[in-house]
């Protein structure tokens, strides 16, 4: 498959310094990356081999029409950004591809990608749906079989102690995240939402000793910060994807202050350490699997699926809720209408954004954006 | 959606007709249960009927339930209750039409006057899911007894290895075999549960083998629309469907398709077809829009006919051993994940199918299918709510394109008339035609 020369590059600042970063660390290391999308194949399992894992992010906005050669109008436009990306050659970057079967669509891309545009390594990591002690196990069993799919690919093995020590490293990272986070609980938080998510983006290409080095400056940097003025209104963000700042950046210009989220590349990965168990793969099952709060998973019926959101939206003093959901995500979208409901219950207001992975046009999103957020001032 | 424009399907054969007596017998005998309070379980597609019966529970498909909503057209009427409560009209029609329905009931205390069954579909007791196919039905019934029936709902998750893992390593083998082996258990046991009765092996065993042989007939019958005109076409071939789903295991289901094999055998002994003048043959991919079946009427007036449909599909002959029948489920699963696998898995789901009937068709399947059912073309139904079923259209266009058969891919809704363009889709289909005209006479 050529790559499309008739598609303009239309790389955002951080997607486009974070592979040059992955670059760079390639020609240093001499190490094979690893793209992933979701994490629930963890990454964890991909530095103990001796590769580099790599988040695969989209260009929301970008053009998609490489990708209708391949694959139906009807489908998340974030998986058909990256089918498009992959297909103009743009991840040429990556030596191997692991895509767990999170959702069906990106489960569906795994098929497509590899078939019409197959990489030295790629592996799909199957994922049950529910967190029965079956379902436990096999997801266990899965972990196995990456590890030594991966190694097989590398030719470097990790025992259990070499994916324990990884674990510590990526659990280290997980600590300062969190005490940016408590950061944001202030009144004046020291720290944008919109600053936070562009580092947790950094984090998804940089190796744990690279990553923290940056959280560590970052944390520095801010104490010195004095934020003033009058509080501004306090939101929490929920949603599918959120793999671009320009939306949070969009809610900050709008008046709000993000102090927390509930979205893939957000707090979901890092905030619990991975528990330290005697089997790391337990560990790494109950961190990624059992605990892990993404709407793919069926945790049964009720309301109570959504206690920890609420929580946590007690815990930041969120004045309310702000919902992104792309097109065609229908874990998120079957979610919506008890989420909020419960949330009403609860006393915090939801204003829902429905988009195609475009945040366009912007200047509607930011007039509901203002009314949502004056109404909470 | 202009109503005049959807019409009911004319069907062919004679066995299909007499489901107009048969289907009502069957609907009585379930409200007798029903107003004797017995227990009702809502069941997806992908739970085996056979167990089911075993329990000699009272169950209902909500999947089903759509469908006949859709073509009584008021499908339209449920989801638009449904998206006035904040489901997305991209969400699966048959589950916003559950949705829609489920409010109005609640609303009402009883099955609203549009439902096409008397009664409607009950109160459930239980609803049992199933992950075959689709993320959706994670969703359906997690969402049906949070907001409506508050009851115990069990959902089974068959997974099946991706299409570029060999399934016949047996560290893969073991490893999937013994999902469906505790995941089977795990069902097993909340229908004992729920029903307070232990599951007796050997009338599922005798179920099974009333069921296989149901089947049997149900696959030779549509393996002689290889002849030449084709003796069946869609409108038959999707209203049959329906005693495998509800009279599993039962000796009537059986006589059903034996009578029906026997219909279809005698059509193709004496030549007769579904058109007179069988101009081109082809296969139809994805879920149909089950409020205008005559669709396909319109086209076999134009001599086109359907000889195989890659949805609702019994699939390969499987070989399962029933003397353990627990066991023979999980096979018979298993069984079908290779098949699947082996067909050419690259643009489907990694979920296999517990149930008696699927869908899909792997892409390496296609020549062989092209050339034993002498297909001169493929006509996809692009679903805008079933993305699961319509998902690889493209991708099997393209393999198409490589052995030198046209394809067409249209939109519109299995449930939803609202998507339904007559006027646009007619063009395209005429457009079609006229496309495999020029190339049977070489202009292309």
């Amino acid at each position: 498959m050529a790559p499309d020369k008739t598609t303009a590059l239309e790389k955002t600042g951080m997607t486009n310094l974070n592979e040059e970063r992955i670059r760079q660390i390639k020609a240093e290391t001499g190490k094979p990356v690893i793209g992933y999308l979701c994490c629930f194949a963890p990454p964890e399992i991909i530095s103990a081999v001796g590769a580099i894992p790599c988040r695969i992010t989209g260009i929301p906005g970008g053009d998609t029409s490489a990708a209708d050669a391949y694959t139906e109008p009807y489908g998340c436009t974030y998986v058909r950004n990256i089918l498009a990306r992959a297909i103009r050659g743009e991840l040429d970057f990556l030596d191997g591809l692991v895509i767990s079967h999170s959702c069906d669509m990106v489960q569906r891309l795994y098929g497509l990608w590899t078939y019409y545009h197959p990489l030295s390594y790629s592996y799909l990591f199957n994922v049950p749906h529910q967190v029965s002690p079956w379902a436990q196990r096999f997801y266990q069993r899965e972990l196995h079989f990456f590890q030594e799919s991966l190694e097989n690919f590398t030719g470097e093995k990790a025992n259990p102690g070499i994916v324990a020590e990884a674990i510590k490293t990526n659990n280290l990272n997980r600590q300062l995240i969190r005490d940016l986070y408590e950061l944001r609980k202030a009144v004046h938080p020291k720290i944008s939402g919109s600053e936070v998510l562009d580092l947790l983006l950094a984090g998804g290409v940089l190796p744990a000793d690279h990553f923290k080095q940056l959280l560590l400056k970052k944390l520095e940097e801010v104490q010195s910060c004095k934020p003033e003025g009058s509080p501004r209104p306090r939101v929490m963000v929920w949603g599918s994807i959120i793999d671009d700042s320009k939306l949070y950046q969009m809610i900050e210009k709008a008046g709000a202050v993000i102090v927390a989220d509930d979205t893939c590349i957000g707090f979901r990965v890092w905030e619990q350490d991975i528990p330290l168990t005697d089997d790391p793969y337990v560990g790494l099952t109950e961190h990624y699997f059992v605990n892990f709060q993404c709407p793919r998973t069926d945790r049964g019926p009720g309301k109570k699926r959504f206690d920890y959101l609420v929580e946590r939206a007690r815990q930041y003093k969120a004045d309310g809720i702000i919902g992104y959901v792309i097109s065609f995500c229908d874990p998120h979208k079957f979610d919506y209408p008890d989420l909020r409901d419960y949330l009403k219950i609860e006393g915090l207001p939801m204003l829902l954004i429905d988009d195609n992975y475009s945040f366009e046009p912007a200047g509607a999103i930011e007039t509901r954006l203002q009314a949502f957020i004056e109404m909470l001032g | 959606m202009n109503q005049s424009e959807m019409s009911r399907a004319k069907r062919h054969l004679e066995t299909t007709g007499k489901m107009k007596e048969m289907l009502p017998r069957f609907f009585m005998r379930m409200m007798e249960r029903r107003f004797s309070n017995e227990p009702l379980a809502w069941c997806m597609v992908g739970v085996p009927p056979e167990l089911l019966k075993a329990f000699d529970l009272l169950f209902e498909w909500p999947e089903n339930f759509g469908t006949m909503c859709a073509s009584r057209l008021v499908a339209p009427r449920f989801i638009e209750v449904a998206e006035g409560d904040g489901y997305s009209p991209e969400l699966c029609s048959y589950v916003t039409n559950t949705m829609g329905y489920c409010k109005l009931f609640k609303e009402k205390g009883e099955a609203p006057e549009e439902s096409p069954l008397p009664g409607g579909m009950g109160t459930p007791a239980m609803l049992l899911g199933s992950g075959f196919i689709c993320e959706p039905r994670w969703k359906w019934f997690q969402s049906v007894a949070t907001r409506f029936f508050d009851v115990p709902v069990y959902s089974s998750d068959p997974l099946a290895p991706p299409w570029d893992i060999d399934p016949a390593d047996p560290k893969i083998e073991e490893h999937y075999l013994t999902l469906l082996r505790e995941d089977l258990a795990g069902q097993i046991e909340f229908l004992e549960k729920q029903t307070g009765k232990k599951l007796d092996l050997d009338l599922l065993r005798e179920i099974m083998a009333l069921s296989h042989q149901a089947l049997a007939y149900w696959r030779d019958t549509l393996n002689l629309r290889k002849a030449i005109p084709s003796p069946m076409g869609s409108t038959d071939y999707f209203h049959a469907i329906i005693p495998q789903m509800y009279l599993v295991g039962d000796q009537e289901a059986v006589d059903f398709y034996r009578e029906m094999y026997a219909e279809v055998k005698d059509r193709v002994d004496r030549g007769i077809g579904v058109v007179e003048d069988e101009k081109y043959r082809l296969i139809w991919f994805g879920l149909p829009p089950w409020f205008n079946m005559g669709i396909f009427n319109y086209l076999e007036s134009l001599g086109a006919v359907f000889a195989y449909e890659s949805t609702y599909n019994v699939g390969d002959h499987f070989e399962v051993d029933l003397s353990d029948p627990l066991e023979a489920l999980v096979r018979r699963t298993w069984q079908r994940a290779l098949k699947m696998h082996e067909y050419g898995a690259e643009a489907m789901p990694e979920l296999c199918n517990p149930a008696v009937f699927g869908g899909f068709v792997g892409s390496d399947l296609l020549a062989e299918l092209a050339r034993d059912f002498s297909l001169t073309g493929a006509v996809m139904h692009l679903t805008r709510s079933c993305r699961a079923v319509s998902f690889g259209e493209v991708h099997t266009r393209n393999r198409f394109a490589k052995i030198g058969l046209p394809s067409l891919i249209f939109e519109s809704d299995m449930a939803d008339p609202r998507h339904w363009s007559d006027a646009q889709i007619k063009n395209r289909l005429h457009a079609f035609l006229e496309t495999m005209d020029k190339k049977q006479k070489g202009d292309l």
